[in-house]
This record gives structure tokens, C-alpha cells and sequence, in this order.
């Protein structure tokens, strides 16, 4: 009984597409629409979402360099190298992103709680418990594997001759990589921190194990909005929620945008 | 001179056994195998991308065989071209000379020179991924000549091109040796190359060096049947050689030049016989008489398969095969000197 070259079949997965995104979008004007504009920019420009903003841009930034500091010399040698042991680290080195964040947060909260590691650290002045030190390192911990990926499949998708090519020309191990690799990579490793910045920006669970949610000393934007949630106070929670909001959207199209770009070579 | 002594390398599916070859100065030396045989990896190696399992390298009396890459001199060209795809033409053809911090003049210099060597110049401002492969290939060899190498290392550069820019960059391949009179190897699988442009030739396959020589000498005189194979040789007849001069095939008793006994594989050019429907005067040729079996044009040329007790294969232009009109069923006379059938031993193959 189809009309024309439309079948049901077609008729019903398109309808259930559209449906499923009319749902996505209902949700989030849900969330932006909920205060009055008035009160959401109040609540925007108040000190402590202020705080949030910062704490959050602050964390997730550093998190995100050393996300890229560590993913880019560990991608290299699993792309290139063959040494033994290797498919184990790659296992080992997914686990975080599996893990509910919240054991995430346990493990690191002994580690750098009562581990003689931690405590040395402690002595030492770096006091991870309780402190936004703690946040920065629970979003590396959580997110580094999603930049290890992208990191990796970008230098695999780099063809290995581009370098053999290099050091016939004169270059060393290091500066074919320097001068030929990385540039070669940029999209994806931009890609690449855009989605770990943006994952870091939303960490919560071993955030808050960490870190704990003491207001206006450890409050990102998502400790922000569930503190408040728990007090009460909605329009503050919303205010955290539409920030949270279009940062996702804003990195998701940055991601697709570079990210897609990222095998051109 | 460079000189591959005894060098065997493994590397999963792909090897080199136990190779030797000794490439003069200033000789355009192609190695010509199918795909898998290694050839890459040879060159590779030679580049300093691998180290040898065992054996040695030698470039100009100097022993390379645990030289890094980056100071080897040696250039290399790959099919796919490799040129940094974020740079221009021109940062990728002074890419090695920066490496050396060489005086920024001196490279816009020898940039310059390269470039018009190869007709790029006008492009020297563009991006790779805005040429066309051939001008890619042009790049590519610009950026290998510029650095003077002490030899150069093709690895199939025609391959990946259409078939007229082809030809022409074959024909500048010949002119750019001839200038610059770089020791050049040059691997490919095509034999239509090494015509045009080989001074020796080495056949490999599965990892082995099967037979070394002059293009002329490979194609007249492969030393297995499968040199004889990829060279062209269509008749390839086995039998047994007598101390006579002779090797019998089947009934056939054929006159060949370098008499040997035992089993013999015979190869005959289809090209080198000679096929009348009158009878043909001995002369010292071979002389049999059969049929034509079956007749196939191609192109200009027309294949002509002969039935006198084994079966031959001859090529003739389509004009001689008109004017003697050849149908299959006729009666013929084919005849080949004996210095066309060339006879090297059977059973006892190398790299077989």
C-alpha cells in the first residue's frame, strides 16, 4: 500500500528519526527556556556561577594540555612501534573510559588520599583531596583515553613513508616527527582536545569523589548545578545547565568540523 | 658504486633472501619483479629505513650498512609521491636542504635549479594536493635530486600515472640521468621501462635476485622459466638437450646454440619465427611443418598458433599476416635460427 516509490518501511524510520530528535530538542529548550531571560542573566552574572566558570575553563583547560602532552608521545609509539606488551597497555589504557567515573573518583581518591604516593605528594604540597588540583587530575584521568584515540588513529591514518622520506632528506627520528607527522595531525589532534576539553568541562562523578562539592572552592559548572539542584535553588542550576549546554553543542560541531577532516592524508 | 653484499631482511610477509647486486657509478639500474617480491623492502633498505638482518651495504667504498637514513645521501622516490601535503612545492623540494640549515639563498637557489629541471617552476607556489601525479612524480624528484644524492632510489615512480603522462615522464627520467648522471634504482614490475631505460636489469622474486644483465641479454636469454615468463617469451618448451646440439621436444629434434644435456626448458620469441605456407630452405634454421591451429588479432599484431606436434606461438605484423593470408586448418612452415632458441637447464630453479 505505499504511495508512489515511498515505502512504510522508509515511511516509519524517518518518522522515528524525527521523533527522536523533536525529543533531544524538547529537552534542551526545556532546560534554557525554564527562567525567565531576566533571571538567567542575573543568575549568569552572579558571583558564584561566575566562580564555576572560571574553575571550570581553569580545570578543564589544564586537563586538557596534559591530556595532549601525554596522549601525543603514547599515541606515537602505539601507532609506529612494536614492543612487547603493547596490546596490553592499549587495553589497559581504555579501561578509564569504561569505568563509571564515580570508581574513577574512589580509585584516585586512595591513591592520592592514603596511597604512600599521595601522601609523599602531600608532603610534598600537592594536595589533591579536596582542591581544585584534584578536579584537574580527575578529568585527565577520565578523559585521556578519548584523546589517546583520536591521537592514534591520527597518526595511523599518517602514512609511515612520509617520514621515511623525511630522514632521507636528513631529518632524525624527532624531527620528522616535528616537521612532518604533527603538522600532518593538526586537525586530529585539534578534534581530538576539542572533545577532551569539552568532556572535562562535564566531568562530574570522580570530580566530585576527588574533589568533593564545596561551594565556591571546588564548584565547576556541573558541581554548580547538582549543588544547587540539592538546595533548591533551580535558577542557579539552570543558569550552570544552559552554560554546560551550548559548550557541548559549540565543541560537537567544532569536533565534526576538524574531526572530519582528520584522514584527508 | 653501490654494492648489496649477502643482505637478507625479514618483515612478516615480505623478505629479502641472501641478495646481492652491485650497481655502478652512474648506471640506471632497474629491478623488475611482481608485486610481493621484495623490492621494496630492498630499497628501503638500502635507504637506511631498515637495517639488514645480516650482510652488508656499501655506497662509494664506504660501509652504510649501520648508517642512519638522514646521513646516507641517498634519495627516494615513492609511487605515491610522499610529498608533505602542508607544504608548498617549493618548502617541500628545500625540506632537505633546511634540514642541513643551509643558507636561505643557496636554497632558494637550488630549489630553483631543481625545479626547472623537472619543469615545475611554475608551480613552486602551490600545494601538492592542487597538482596532478605527474607533476607530484616532478616534485618528488625534485626534491630528491636537490639534495645531490649519491644515488637515487626509485620505487615504482611510473606506476601510479596515466599512460601518456607516463611516457613523458619516462622520456625525462632518461634526459635527467643522462644530465645529472646520478647512480639511479629504479623498481618496477612493468618491462616496458627498462627498454627505455636501463642500463642492467635484475630480476626478483619472493625475496631472490634470479637473474642479473643487460635489458638485451634478459629479454634473449632469461635463465628460468620464470624470467622467461615476465620477459615475453610466449614459447617455452621442455625436453631433453643431447651433447649434439640438439634438445628433443616431443618428436621435434631443435638446433639450438648453446647445447646442454639433460632436461631443458627451450624459449623461443614468438617474434623470432618465421611462418610461410611455402617450404622454407634449412639453412642450418629448425624447420617443421604443421598447421594453423588458431589465429588471434591484437592490435597491430596478429598471434598465430602453429599445431606441428607442439604447439608454437607466432607473431606476426597484420600486414605480413594479410599478404600471406594464414587460416586456420592451412598448411605451414615455420623456421627459427638456432641462436633464437635459447636453452637453459629445467627442474633446477632458482627462487623457485
Amino acid at each position: 500500500m505505499s504511495k508512489g516509490n515511498v515505502s512504510r518501511f522508509q515511511m516509519v524510520t524517518i518518522a522515528v528519526a524525527l521523533l527522536i530528535t523533536a525529543f533531544i530538542v524538547l529537552v534542551l529548550i526545556g532546560v534554557v527556556t525554564h527562567s525567565p531571560l531576566g533571571v538567567l542573566i542575573e543568575c549568569l552574572l552572579s558571583e558564584e556561577i561566575q566562580f564555576a566558570v572560571r574553575l571550570s575553563i581553569i580545570t578543564s583547560v589544564v586537563s586538557t594540555l596534559l591530556c595532549i602532552l601525554v596522549a601525543v608521545p603514547v599515541a606515537y609509539a602505539l601507532a609506529r612501534y612494536t614492543f612487547p606488551g603493547k596490546s596490553l597497555m592499549n587495553m589497559v589504557m581504555d579501561i578509564p573510559m569504561a569505568l563509571p567515573p564515580l570508581v574513577a573518583g574512589v580509585g584516585l581518591l586512595l591513591f592520592f588520599g592514603v596511597s604512600p604516593i599521595g601522601k609523599s605528594l602531600d608532603a610534598m604540597g600537592l594536595v589533591f583531596v579536596f582542591t581544585p588540583l584534584g578536579i584537574i587530575v580527575a578529568q585527565f584521568f577520565v578523559n585521556l583515553p578519548y584523546m589517546l584515540r583520536v591521537t592514534r588513529s591520527t597518526f595511523q591514518g599518517v602514512n609511515p613513508r612520509y617520514e621515511y622520506v623525511a630522514k632521507t632528506l636528513g631529518c632524525t627520528d624527532a624531527q620528522a616527527f616535528w616537521r612532518v607527522t604533527l603538522p600532518m595531525s593538526s586537525n586530529g589532534l585539534l578534534a581530538g582536545s576539542v572533545i577532551t576539553w569539552s568532556k572535562g568541562i562535564g566531568e562530574f562523578g570522580a570530580a566530585l569523589m576527588l574533589a568533593g562539592a564545596t561551594r565556591m572552592k571546588t564548584e565547576t559548572l556541573p558541581l554548580s548545578l547538582f549543588l544547587n539542584m540539592s538546595t533548591g535553588k533551580l535558577e542557579y542550576a539552570i543558569a550552570a545547565a544552559t552554560i554546560l549546554i551550548m559548550i557541548s553543542v559549540i565543541s560537537l560541531y567544532a569536533f565534526e568540523r576538524y574531526g572530519g577532516a582528520t584522514h584527508v592524508y | 658504486m653501490l654494492v648489496i653484499d649477502s643482505v637478507s631482511k625479514s618483515l612478516g610477509e615480505f623478505s629479502l633472501s641472501n641478495v646481492s647486486l652491485s650497481v655502478e657509478d652512474g648506471e640506471y639500474f632497474i629491478v623488475l619483479g611482481p608485486t610481493g617480491a621484495g623490492k621494496t623492502i630492498l630499497l628501503e633498505t638500502i635507504a637506511g629505513i631498515y637495517s639488514p638482518d645480516t650482510g652488508r651495504i656499501l655506497l662509494n667504498g664506504r660501509d652504510i650498512t649501520d648508517v642512519p637514513a638522514r646521513e646516507r645521501n641517498i634519495g627516494m622516490v615513492y609511487q605515491d609521491y610522499m610529498l608533505f601535503p602542508h607544504l608548498t612545492v617549493e618548502a617541500n623540494i628545500g625540506f632537505g636542504l633546511r634540514s642541513r640549515r643551509a643558507d636561505p639563498a643557496f636554497i632558494r637557489g637550488k630549489v630553483e635549479g631543481s625545479a626547472d629541471l623537472l619543469n615545475i617552476s611554475h608551480l613552486l607556489h602551490r600545494y601538492p594536493g592542487t597538482l596532478s601525479g605527474g607533476e607530484q612524480q616532478r616534485a618528488a624528484i625534485a626534491r630528491a635530486l636537490v639534495m645531490e644524492p649519491e644515488a637515487l632510489l626509485l620505487d615504482e615512480p611510473l606506476s601510479a600515472l596515466d599512460v601518456k603522462t607516463r611516457e613523458n615522464l619516462r622520456a625525462e627520467l632518461a634526459q635527467i640521468h643522462e644530465a645529472t648522471g646520478t647512480t639511479i634504482v629504479h623498481i618496477t614490475h612493468n618491462f616496458e621501462e627498462v627498454f627505455d631505460l636501463a642500463d642492467r636489469v635484475a630480476i626478483m622474486r619472493g625475496g631472490d635476485v634470479i637473474q642479473v644483465g643487460t635489458p638485451e641479454e634478459i629479454f634473449r636469454r632469461p635463465n628460468s622459466d620464470f624470467v622467461a615468463g615476465f620477459v615475453g617469451v610466449e614459447n617455452l618448451l621442455r625436453g631433453t638437450g643431447s651433447p649434439d646440439g640438439t634438445v628433443a621436444v616431443e618428436d621435434l629434434r631443435i638446433r639450438v646454440e648453446n647445447g646442454m644435456s639433460g632436461p631443458v626448458s627451450v624459449a623461443i620469441r614468438p617474434e623470432e619465427i618465421l611462418l610461410s605456407k611455402k617450404i622454407l630452405p634449412e639453412n642450418g634454421k629448425n624447420v617443421f611443418s604443421g598447421r594453423v591451429d588458431s589465429v588471434r588479432p591484437n592490435g597491430g599484431l596478429v598471434r598465430v598458433f602453429v599445431d606441428a606436434g607442439v604447439l608454437f606461438k607466432v607473431t606476426l605484423t597484420r600486414q605480413g599476416f594479410e599478404e600471406a593470408g594464414f587460416a586456420p586448418g592451412d598448411a605451414v612452415y615455420l623456421a627459427f635460427r638456432p641462436s633464437a632458441a635459447h636453452v637453459y637447464p629445467s627442474g633446477v630453479q632458482k627462487g623457485a
